[in-house]
């Protein structure tokens, strides 16, 4: 039984996929299948070299290195939405894998949770 | 109906009562569920959803009392409602237990609201055939 946490927030300005990758941890902890799609607005979490300190934030950057350590299975990002927000593929995080998010993609899961 | 094999449900209420329609929709749904014939095992609060388990929201009197429905509800049915520690945490809400471990001059947990880690979520959509999210707005 595998999951999807769908994170389509972004990273600042909003708890919920801060709030959606706990979830995410929370299930590999307990040996439970579980994939990360960072879609929407929620591909800037894939950004290199975030400062958030200015607005006294933690960086998602250093949350999201712990993922393949919980045992999260994927990373994956949308493609169009990375062109949309002007990310490259260099600027994006090691070990993204960019997919199209269609129901297609959907499918694969048998469960699926949305951030917010 | 065309199958009649009742369903089992995990509810997850991300939307607080007064802004958003979350914990409405969750209770209709609910609702509905039991009266259907289906069984709601357990209903999990995260996010903002954890102001539902707030007792010491005062709506005005004409205006529903979601919490206080709520907890009607998950009392007649023998529902366990929990909330997220970490969410609740930070948003103010905590029982006796939190107050005190944290040393807080209050607690405001209603009844038969309990708080519980992210686990408690694992378990139920493990053990519910559906798994059902009420969001906010955002």
């Amino acid at each position: 039984m595998s999951t999807l946490i769908v994170i389509d927030q972004p990273p600042y300005g909003s708890w919920a996929g801060r709030e959606a990758l706990d979830m995410a941890f929370s299930l590999a902890a307990f040996d439970q299948p579980v994939s990360l799609l960072f879609c929407g607005a929620g591909v800037n979490w894939l950004r290199k070299g975030q400062e958030p300190g200015t607005i006294r934030q933690k960086s998602v950057e250093k949350n999201l290195a712990a993922a393949p350590i919980f045992g999260v299975e994927a990373l994956l990002a949308d493609g169009g939405d990375c062109n949309r927000y002007g990310l490259e593929s260099e600027q994006l995080l090691d070990g993204v894998t960019l997919v199209q998010a269609d129901s297609q993609l959907f499918t694969k899961y048998s469960h699926t949770a949305f951030a917010g | 109906m065309q199958d009649s094999t009742p369903f089992s449900f995990t509810l997850v209420i991300t939307g607080a009562p007064y802004s958003s329609q979350a914990p409405q929709s969750a209770l209709s749904f609910a609702a509905a569920a039991i009266r259907a014939g289906h069984r709601v095992d357990r209903v999990f609060l995260y996010g903002d959803g954890v102001q539902l388990a707030s007792a010491l929201a005062s709506p005005p009197s004409d205006e529903p009392h979601w919490p206080r429905e709520w907890s009607t509800f998950l009392e007649e049915h023998g529902i366990p409602g929990v909330a997220c520690i970490a969410s609740a945490l930070r948003r103010g809400l905590v029982d006796e237990g939190e107050q005190k471990r944290y040393e807080l001059p209050a607690s405001n947990l209603l009844a038969p609201f309990t708080i519980a880690g992210l686990g408690e979520w694992v378990e139920g959509r493990m053990a519910s055939s559906r798994t059902v999210y009420f969001h906010g707005s955002d």
